[in-house]
């Protein structure tokens, strides 16, 4: 189907995910204006959000399986496999923390309904960052995301931990907002243009300047700030710990998800002719990233804690497919975000339901003896562990395995060989988890009475597991697909403009 | 026997079945009642028995080639297939794994009171890992099997073990995990450059063997990563210190299956991948040196070692060591004789050593310690268990007319041209093993009956009698007519030896191997 973006319906076509979940989500709010106060009234909004999740993957769906392209050059927002595949990841994983939500919220006490539609605008947010071809529509969607997600983050506001978590995200946030905007503003002066493909063209026709060097230093600081990249991930452990757990499971999957699927685009399709340039930063950023996050993941006792530098090592083992810059490297990306995200939603969703009410967090000791009280939540969290780790049998190995292979097919070994090293520290602090729930007696016989396992929650968190194995054993339709999609990137990253 | 098997194409469907067997027996366990939990692992490992035994008479052993082969896409796109086949080698492990199955469900028969229906939910998965790793042709394939295998063996040290489980069973997994993180890199590379010298990317064992020279290069790096990951498993002398502590914390089945099958992937890795992959490098004149020696050295070592055990399970599971070195031994002896050797060792080595846990769990299950010095004497008491002990000693120290002899016997001889000094002090190793070994069954069995609590622990059961009875009927078989054991793996370690011997540096020694040619 051919859309031309510079007609107004055209647009409307092209923009429909977005435009369906920001009217579903004003729809909301005017629920909300007249249905605010009682636990019903949030959970019904909860309810009524995930139906504009829905409809937005369906819109997605639908232009991606007609194959929607634009007539002539994708202005401000790109119209290929790519996004629509991105969009559907960032969908499901908004869906899935909104239902990971739904009781929680309630339990922890904070009735207030326009917690969904923050998600959702995230959400929107995301897709625009991680559907952006043109740097002003990747701004704005970095700035819908990000001050949605500084409010969440200090949802909570009876925990001080909570606010000290939304301030230190948002003056951090801010900070790199500010490095990306340097960068956006240079390159531009560097290029003359703001569309992604125009400026790719550009930039490979002339001489690369030291404008335009640094506008692409600048960019690349303002991402490694938003995926929490070494050494610009200090306020990932705080924030991820201070947030509420659902919160934090959607910073760890989505956000870092729509940030890496923009920088494989930005990389791809502005910055190919820099390839040397910014091969070595990259690397040297997945080295240090992997390495530190994994060390220091070692030395957590608190589970959340833990699972923000995991998060930050699984960056590092993220930014090796970057590297490879290959139509396998951005299929690797794809996969290697899908099993990630899975995997964490599921994680902090039982996380969630663990948390005692009140408490600031999970330890690991909290978990130990799960298995003879809640013998299926303790299975659902090791195979989140093995899935981490990267264990064959779990989707988590497929996509590790695709990292390796991207960064090898291009006769690299050093970073396959660090990112190796790095998954076999990281056993050092998954495996006591399983340990603690599997294998140690519980410390009193109602240590888990607490626990609470919400229907909708334990579905989601069910599928997931139970995908995360399937896909593990049987990965060919996911990867099939992926690979499509990949491919797409590259070719509409090639046009050269005329100049 | 063969016309049979023909009319019911057994070599079509054998190995896929017995892969899946055992994953059909969980959820049977899972419907059945807890306390029927082991009947179904019986059942399981029984039909397994049957209808792997067929094998025996449906192998070729006339073809030195793979049989029973299967090669169909799994993730095609990939190059990744379900590639499965078996020749000598890998028979005689498909083999033994399935002789121990019945065997480790019926010695845990009393021993495992809790937990039941997890515990043979385990085992079960842990033979279709096992069998796996020995009949997997596909890389990416073997991988998965190989990885696969830690998390039964981790729940089954770390659930069912005795004191210190949790350390050693970490300590397990994490020794063997990092040990073969390497080996993932390695075997992606190799389809890399395998695929881009063929233009053919596949995952599969053959292509990549027929296409070694393409690897050449990087030789040394590949071959060092399989090299860790199976030098941990083997274990090999300086990587050897995750096993006394799981084996001796595991529970009896738990140290059967690792003695008698897992430290076997080591080495039979070695021999299916490692060296034939990159037989330059790993046969060159250093890497041998350094390898037998280290080989001799855990021989030695462990020997000395196990000598001043106080804990019999702990002395047991060093001799393991000091074994599977003579097996290294014989491997990078790279005659006829010495892979031969090699692979009896294996054999032998999975029946006594498995023979001494399972009596060592008996001891257990009755007295509650495995201290030496706690016992003395049982020979009175328990004259059965003295006596199938006694032969399994005599079997592990390697006396004529038991299984030990055949196997060390042709690793010496074997090995004698190209490591002759090292070989020498490795039939030291042979007298050591025989103070260990006998020492510690005089202290327990025979000396002055001193401690009273020993009085009333009682003699086999008809139980255990069909534990140990096969077991020590197959040492006295493979001691005194090693023949048909030997006839079928000819074969694939004749084909072996040819593979790599053009790699092989000029020996030093002007002597000529025993009955090889001139």
């Amino acid at each position: 189907m051919l859309i031309d973006l510079s007609t107004p319906g055209g647009a409307v076509l092209g923009l429909l995910p977005e435009l369906a979940l920001t009217a579903w989500a004003l729809v909301i709010l005017l629920v909300i204006a007249w249905r605010h106060t009682t636990v019903a009234d949030t959970r019904l909004v909860g309810q009524l959000s995930i139906v504009g999740y829905v409809l937005a993957a369906g819109a997605a769906g639908w232009l991606g399986l007609q194959g929607a392209h634009a007539e002539g050059l994708n202005l401000m927002i790109a119209l290929d496999g790519f996004r629509f595949v991105s969009d559907i990841l960032l969908l499901w994983i908004g869906a899935a923390v909104t239902v990971i939500s739904l009781r929680w919220l309630e339990r922890q006490g904070m009735l207030a309904p326009e917690y969904y539609v923050l998600l959702m605008l995230a959400t929107v947010g995301m897709m625009l960052l991680a559907g952006a071809a043109d740097m002003i529509t990747l701004f704005l969607g970095l700035e819908v995301m990000s001050i949605s997600v500084y409010v969440l983050a200090g949802y909570d506001r009876s925990r001080r931990a909570s606010a000290e978590a939304a301030l230190k995200y948002f003056l951090i946030g801010a900070f790199a907002s500010g490095f990306l905007l340097y960068g956006i503003a240079l390159t531009y002066g560097a290029a003359g243009q703001f569309i992604f493909s125009l400026i790719g063209g550009q930039l490979a026709a002339t001489p690369p300047t030291l404008m335009a060097k640094l506008g692409m230093g600048l960019l690349l600081v303002g991402f490694a700030f938003k995926v929490a990249a070494v050494p610009f991930h200090a306020w990932a452990p705080d924030v991820y710990e201070g947030a509420p757990t659902p919160v934090t499971a959607f910073m760890a999957s989505g956000v870092k998800a729509a940030a890496f699927l923009a920088l494989a685009r930005i990389l791809a399709e502005v910055f190919p002719a820099f390839v040397e340039l910014w091969r070595p930063v990259v690397g040297g950023l997945a080295i240090a990233t992997i390495l530190v996050g994994n060390l220091t993941a070692l030395a957590q006792t608190s589970l959340k804690r833990m699972l923000a530098y995991s998060a930050i090592a699984h960056a590092g083992y993220l930014l090796l497919a970057i590297w490879a810059q290959s139509d396998s490297g951005t299929a690797a990306v794809l996969i290697y975000l899908l099993a990630y995200g899975l995997t964490t939603v599921a994680a902090f969703g039982i996380l969630a339901s663990i948390e005692r009410t009140g408490t600031e967090t999970v330890r690991l000791a909290d978990l130990e003896g799960l298995y003879s009280t809640r013998p299926l939540a303790a299975t659902g969290l090791s195979v989140c562990m093995l899935s981490l780790l990267g264990f064959p049998g779990t989707f988590g190995f497929i996509g590790k395995w695709l990292l390796l292979s991207s960064a090898l097919s291009q006769g690299e070994w050093l970073l396959p060989l660090v990112a190796m090293i790095g998954s076999g520290i990281s056993i050092g602090y998954y495996l006591p988890v399983v340990l603690a729930m599997v294998m140690k007696p519980a410390p009193n016989p109602t240590a888990h009475d607490t626990i609470r396992f919400p229907r909708p929650a334990t579905v989601a968190i069910a599928c997931c597991v139970f995908v995360i194995l399937v896909l593990g054993f049987w990965p060919n339709p996911v990867l099939n697909f992926a690979s499509r999609q990949a491919v797409q990137l590259r070719h509409t990253a090639v046009v050269i403009a005329p100049r | 026997m063969n016309a049979f098997l023909d009319s019911i194409g057994y070599g079509h469907w054998i190995l896929h079945v017995l892969l899946v067997i055992p994953l059909l027996g969980i959820p049977a366990i899972f419907l059945v009642p807890v306390r029927n939990a082991r009947w179904v692992a019986l059942g399981v490992a029984l039909v397994e028995l049957v209808l792997g035994l067929g094998l025996w008479w449906a192998f070729d052993p006339a073809n030195p080639g793979l049989q029973f082969v299967t090669d169909v896409p799994w993730i095609g796109g990939f190059g990744i297939g379900y590639r499965v086949g078996i020749d000598g080698i890998s028979l005689m492990m498909v083999l033994l794994s399935v002789v121990t199955m019945p065997l480790v469900v019926w010695g845990s028969w009393s021993a495992i009171d809790q937990k039941q229906r997890g515990f043979y939910i385990l085992l079960l998965a842990l033979k279709t890992g096992m069998l796996g790793v020995f009949i997997s042709l596909d890389l990416f394939l073997f991988y998965m099997f190989w990885e696969l295998l830690l998390i039964p063996m981790y729940f089954v040290i770390g659930m069912w073990g005795s004191s210190n489980r949790l350390y050693a069973a970490t300590k397990f997994v994490i020794y063997t995990f990092v040990g073969s993180a390497l080996m993932l890199i390695s075997i992606v590379w190799m389809m890399w450059t395998v695929g881009k010298a063929t233009g053919e990317y596949s995952f599969a064992y053959t292509h990549l063997l027929a296409n070694a020279k393409a690897m050449q290069p990087y030789g040394p790096y590949l071959f060092g990563a399989f090299a860790l990951a199976f030098a941990v498993k083997v274990p090999l002398f300086p990587f050897h210190t995750w096993l006394p502590d799981a084996h001796t914390e595991a529970p009896t089945a738990g140290s059967v299956e690792l003695a008698a099958i897992l430290l076997k992937m080591g080495t039979y890795g070695f021999l299916r991948f490692a060296i034939p992959f990159f037989p330059v490098f790993a046969l060159s004149k250093t890497t041998g040196n350094v390898m037998a020696a280290l080989a001799v050295i855990g021989i030695v070592y462990a020997a000395l070692v196990a000598m001043v055990q106080p804990d019999l399970k702990r002395l047991v599971a060093y001799s393991s060591v000091s074994h599977l070195g003579f097996v290294m031994l014989g491997i990078w002896g790279s005659t006829v004789e010495s892979v031969q050797g090699a692979m009896v060792v294996m054999i032998a080595h999975g029946l006594s050593t498995g023979a001494l846990f399972f009596m060592i769990g008996m001891l257990y299950e009755r007295r509650h310690t495995r201290k030496i010095a706690d016992f003395g004497g049982l020979a009175r008491v328990a004259p059965m268990l003295a006596t199938a002990f006694a032969i399994t000693t005599f079997a592990s120290i390697g006396l004529p007319g038991l299984n030990g002899f055949i196997g060390e016997f042709l690793v010496l001889i074997g090995s004698f041209t190209r490591y002759p000094w090292l070989v020498a002090v490795a039939a030291t190793a042979v007298v050591f093993s025989a103070c260990y070994m006998l020492w510690s069954t005089q202290r327990v069995f025979f000396n002055r009956f001193t401690n009273p609590l020993n009085e009333g622990i009682g003699d086999l059961n008809v139980r255990e009698l069909a534990v140990l009875v096969p077991l020590i009927l197959g040492m006295f078989w493979m001691g005194l007519y090693p023949g048909p054991i030997l006839r079928r793996t000819e074969g694939a370690v004749r084909r072996y030896v040819e593979m790599v011997s053009p790699s092989l540096p000029p020996s030093d020694s002007t002597r000529s191997s025993f009955g090889a040619q001139p």
